[in-house]
């Protein structure tokens, strides 16, 4: 009696997250949904200051200007989103594989630590060297960290939600002591590490841009090419469209899993990285910025792509960068990009839930 | 008096008539027993009945009123209760919590004595003990199964269907169920079982309708107008006995072999099965198919016994290598196992195979052009997401995949089940080219005409246990009774 | 660590824990009927801006609580429409409510004085008040889960729906109420946070408590008791950790800060052996982590 499954219906293999994401329906909606989401957020936040007595057609024009019009804002935009790229390609392969870790704050605050600590305490090397050992240390350290929760799935069979979610507050423990007595600067009167020193990353000649942006940028294409060229990047996209298939034609799920959120955390430890040797040159314990949390917006957002990570990225520092810049000709509260930032969110997760709802009955 | 009538009842599930005009009366007082093999429609009709479903056409009158809304809680009203074969019970709670959860005594649950004591004596009244202390999900299937009918009975059902109910059970619990039946009907209730064994049609009910593809072929006759042959032979039809005309190379070397392989179900089994030849593995759903069809796909291993290919094990859990091995795998699931919905067809076709580097899509989608040529598949080429293929053109696909590179053993489960004519043919023929070229085939199917067709040997499961081996020309009517349990007795 | 547990140091612990028990409370129910809330900490984030701007505005911090009350049950229905209506995914939705809470409070905070000026402090609850209102919640909790035949629906709607929904409840509006009502604790539990000893709102006041909350609710393996007993336990360990960070110690106070979070991957551990899973060499390994 049992006909053959619509492939629509087939429950999602962790229950308790309801519907998940699968890949759009068409290419225009793929487009139009977060397309759509920015501009009603813009629209809202132009509202709002309308409200305030400010012109929002000019604050907006402000808000360009103080991104394009100077090279401080250009250079300023390219330096925020570096780890929100980075950050956001890792939690796009593991929202790709429909493994939803919330845990990219963690990993990226652990690949720091790990990745300061050796530059800073560890063995005496090279400039270049100690450079390119710490961030291997950040990356196999984000990775490890994220591999707890997968191995947690694996073996016990707990949620990636909650145990990635759990490991983001023993790292931000970790990072309050180490810049407290593991790592600190002995010479510093307040908690922090040492300066990286020869291990900083130097800035892209001829830009204010550290390298770490470089790699960003690199790191985009490289992983478009993962996902599309390699059989990992095949099993991906068959663990997202069904694990049973995965596991009855390529490969174990638990397997892949495993390979996807250490992925995903060896992007965020690379990212926690290229920000302390590229930015605050050492760990403070305000390096914790919610950067981790941010990334799944800009995956999202991305809809999961490398390309739209990349886009997102920069749209969500642009948008940042120019209303600093904005807020100086204009009286805008200094909450109002957060505002049009979490709006964006919130009309895209709406937009598209529902752009999802007609023509789902497929055969 | 009636207790319930449908008539010319029609639903279909996409372009399958899953019934086809159906009437059925079913008398308050009697045990009526609803017969017929897999997909008969015997569950579908018996879901409409119930609320669960409804009829593309048709009316259903309950105690002589039509019913407007089909819903299970307005037939619930009416007096009607099904137990499903999935059990619909909350597993985390009591007996007594479930049945508060159906029937609500009030604002506040019952405590934990009184949900007690109103299983007791519901158990007593009927005489279907269940544990009342402990959660339902450490109960028995039996006893899960009583907490259903009982639950049923506690909103005064006056018409009990219940699909497939001894097909978990022991011989000792099937038959007190029998009996309950009974007692229930004698208290003027009217009792429906679904069913596919003779035996107990013999041991317990008083009329037999029998389905066959989703038309009546037997109304409500009783009992005692036939035996064990002549229902086998309404279930199964009487055309006459296609042969597969193939015949099997004598001599030829042993490919897959099974030495006592035993999981769940499936009772340790031994089998050879030759190159070239056609297993065909007949049987209900339940008798331990799914089971040897993940034993021999390599999905699960043997809990005793060994599978092996010639001679070596089939590598478990490990499907490149199982398809590196020459095993083909065509499961009867084919969204679950073989197809992945949302990716594109040429992606699909690489599943399982193809290099760990990969070409860039538009070779890769080059590349499947020709496949999906040679296979006609149809629906929008290599691009399109493989869901949107229609039944027949997505089994093609699997085909077309596991086929290719000449497999060593091909592991066909229901390959042609709702699929058109056309497709069906096709499909067939190139599985026995498979076979030709040196496979080994197993073949589970659900039509006995079809296996006919195929089959140069014929086992059926029953009861997770294979019969001997039946041989062309086959005897329908053997077979039949086989299915139905018929050997047991 | 002989004065680590003076009176002090419990009643902060108290204090500590007691909006983080009310917000696992509102979890609870919510998750119970088959709702995972990510968006708990945004909730307690508008509630307690609600409590902190009622009270300001009435005069009286009992106003404020109903404020939070109220406010938590409008963000559970904003959360039920998009997750039971329109079935966006329970987890980006309730990241993106909580993003956008962040932003939004303090959006509207800074609207409601005057730049330069301290923003105002408003009349405060004592601890007596709001402990009783911890345990009339618990008390609550429990009885409608236990004891009523409501708490029977939900708790199997989050069980098997599709039992349910055979018995002919309807699963959507089960769900949406108990997601309605359990977001309303938590903006209770926020409005508990500015109206008590707090008396004050500020950006980001909540600081991952609804998080924390989170937690708890699998640490304590869905039971309201456990749940409360779990907020006490953090909060011990928060005011230990507060506590030792003014003073040099043996033990790190960031021991502390982390062992709520390693408790409960203990505790999903531990749960899974129970439940079955071969887990033998686990707890070793995650103790050694700590």
């Amino acid at each position: 009696m049992t006909m053959t499954r619509d492939p629509a219906t087939v429950p999602a293999p962790d229950g308790v997250l309801g519907r998940v994401l699968r890949g759009p329906d068409s290419r225009a909606a793929s487009v139009a949904v977060p397309v759509g989401a920015v501009l009603a957020a813009l629209v809202v936040g132009g509202v709002l200051m309308a409200v305030e007595g400010v012109a929002p057609l000019s604050a907006y024009g402000e808000v360009v200007l103080g991104v394009f019009g100077r090279t401080r804002g250009l250079i300023d935009t390219a330096v925020m989103a570096t780890p929100l790229i980075l950050l956001g390609l890792g939690v796009a392969v593991a929202y790709r594989a429909r493994v939803f870790t919330i845990g990219a704050e963690g990993q990226y605050i652990a690949g720091a630590l790990a990745g300061t600590a050796w530059a800073t305490v560890g063995p005496p090397l090279p400039g270049l060297l100690l450079l390119v050992s710490g961030l291997a240390v950040a990356v196999l350290t984000g990775a490890a960290w994220s591999g707890v929760a997968a191995w947690m799935l694996a073996r016990f069979g707990a949620s990636v939600v909650i145990t990635s979610l759990l490991l983001n507050y023993v790292a931000a423990a970790a990072l309050a002591w180490a810049v407290r007595v593991g790592i600190r600067d002995p010479g510093s009167f307040t908690p922090q590490s040492r300066p990286l020193g020869a291990a900083a990353l130097p800035d892209i000649p001829g830009t204010g841009v550290h390298l770490g942006f470089l790699v960003a940028l690199l790191a985009v294409p490289a992983l478009a090419a993962v996902l599309r060229r390699t059989r990992f990047g095949f099993r991906v996209e068959v663990l997202g469209a069904h694990p049973e298939v995965l596991a009855a034609t390529e490969a174990r799920p638990a397997r892949t899993r495993l390979a996807v959120l250490a992925l995903a955390g060896a992007f965020a430890g690379l990212a926690g990285f290229v920000e302390v040797a590229g930015v605050t040159e050492r760990m403070t314990p305000a390096f914790a910025t919610g950067y981790g949390f941010t990334a799944i917006i800009v995956a999202l957002l991305g809809r999961l792509r490398p390309v739209g990570v990349l886009v997102a990225a920069l749209l969500l520092a642009g948008l940042t960068v120019g209303f600093d810049e904005a807020e100086r000709v204009f009286i805008i509260p200094s909450t109002t990009v957060g505002v049009i930032q979490a709006l964006i969110v919130v009309f895209f997760v709406a937009g598209d839930a529902l752009s999802r709802r007609p023509g789902r009955r497929r055969r | 008096m009636i207790a319930a009538a449908l008539h010319g009842i029609r639903r279909s599930f996409g372009s399958a008539p899953a019934l086809d005009g159906v009437d059925l009366e079913l008398r308050a007082g009697e045990v009526h027993a609803l017969l017929g093999e897999n997909g008969a429609g015997k569950t579908t009709l018996m879901r409409i009945l119930a609320g669960l479903d409804r009829p593309d056409e048709g009316t259903v009158e309950v105690a002589g009123q039509p019913i407007g809304e089909f819903s299970p809680r307005a037939l619930r009203e009416r007096g009607v209760a099904m137990v499903q074969q999935h059990f619909t019970l909350v597993p985390t709670l009591t007996a007594g919590e479930n049945l508060a959860l159906a029937r609500p005594p009030g604002r506040l649950r019952p405590g934990a004595r009184q949900a007690k004591r109103r299983v007791a004596e519901l158990a007593e009244r009927y005489g279907l003990p269940v544990r009342a202390d402990v959660p339902v999900e450490r109960l028995s299937v039996g006893e899960e199964q009583r907490l259903e009918i009982l639950r049923a009975l506690d909103a005064d059902a006056r018409l009990l269907i219940l699909d497939e109910p001894t097909a978990v059970l022991v011989d000792s619990e099937a038959e007190a169920l029998l009996r309950t039946c009974r007692a229930l009907a004698d208290d003027g209730r009217a009792v429906v079982i679904i069913t596919h064994r003779l035996a107990e049609v013999f041991a317990g009910c008083d009329r037999v309708t029998v389905l066959r593809r989703g038309a009546v072929v037997c109304a409500g006759e009783p009992v005692a107008d036939h035996d064990r042959a002549s229902l086998a032979t309404l279930m199964v039809g009487t055309a006459p006995t296609a042969s597969s005309g193939r015949q099997r190379v004598p001599g030829a070397q042993v490919r897959l072999r099974l030495d006592g392989a035993a999981r769940g179900r499936l009772q340790p089994l031994d089998l050879a099965v030759h190159a070239g030849e056609v297993l065909g593995v007949a049987g209900v759903d339940g008798n331990g198919q799914a089971e040897l069809e993940e034993l021999l796909a390599g999905i699960a291993a043997p809990e005793r016994g060994a599978v092996t290919v010639d001679g070596e094990p089939v590598p478990v859990a490990a499907p490149r290598e199982r398809v590196a091995g020459g095993i083909a795998y065509v499961p009867a699931d084919r969204y679950r196992r073989a197809l992945a919905g949302p990716l594109t067809v040429a992606d699909n076709l690489e599943l399982g195979r193809g290099p760990r580097h990969r070409p860039p899509a538009a070779r890769r989608q080059a590349r499947a052009e020709p496949v999906l040529a040679e296979w006609d598949v149809r629906g929008g080429g290599p691009a399109v997401p493989a869901a949107s293929l229609s039944g027949g053109n997505a089994q093609k696909l699997v085909l077309a995949r596991e086929l290719a590179g000449g497999p060593r053993l091909v592991v066909a489960a229901q390959p042609t089940r709702g699929l058109d004519p056309e497709a069906a043919r096709m499909i067939s023929e190139r599985i026995l080219a498979a076979a030709a070229d040196g496979a080994a085939v197993v073949w589970f199917g659900a039509e006995l005409d079809e296996l006919f067709a195929v089959a140069d040997r014929l086992v059926v499961l029953a009861g997770g246990r294979a019969t001997e081996p039946f041989t062309p020309p086959y005897d329908r009517g053997a077979v039949g009774l086989a299915m139905a349990g018929g050997h047991a007795s | 660590m002989d004065t680590l547990f003076t009176l002090a140091t419990l009643a902060a612990a108290v204090r500590l824990a007691i909006p983080v028990a009310v917000a696992a409370l509102g979890e609870l129910v919510t998750e119970r009927a088959g709702v995972l809330n990510l968006g708990l900490e945004g909730t307690m984030l508008f509630g307690a801006l609600a409590g902190y701007l009622a009270t300001l505005a009435s005069g009286t911090p009992w106003l404020g609580l109903g404020g939070g009350l109220a406010a938590g049950a409008a963000c559970g229905a904003v959360i039920a429409l998009l997750v039971v209506v329109i079935r966006a995914d329970q987890i980006v939705t309730g990241l993106a409510f909580t993003l956008f809470a962040v932003s939004a409070t303090t959006y509207l905070f800074e609207q409601s004085y005057t730049i330069g000026q301290a923003p105002p402090r408003i009349p405060s609850l004592s601890m007596g008040p709001l402990v009783a209102i911890v345990l009339v919640v618990l008390a609550g909790v429990w009885f409608v889960l236990a004891r009523t035949t409501a708490g029977l629906v939900l708790g199997a709607t989050g069980e098997a729906p599709e039992a349910v929904d055979a018995l002919g409840y309807r699963v959507p509006r089960v769900r949406t109420l108990a997601t309605v009502a359990g977001s309303a604790l938590a903006g209770l539990a926020g409005a508990m946070l500015v109206c008590g000893p707090l008396g004050l709102f500020v950006q980001n006041v909540t600081a991952g408590r609804g998080w924390v909350a989170l937690a708890l609710v699998v640490f304590a393996r869905w039971r309201p008791g456990r749940a409360v007993a779990g907020a006490l336990l953090f909060g011990l360990c928060d005011a230990a950790q507060l506590r030792l960070q003014g003073t040099a110690t043996e033990i790190p106070y960031e021991v502390f800060l982390a062992l709520p979070y390693v408790v409960t991957l203990l505790a999903l551990v531990v749960r899974a052996r129970r439940s079955g899973t071969p887990a033998a060499l686990a707890v070793p390994f995650v103790r050694g982590g700590t």
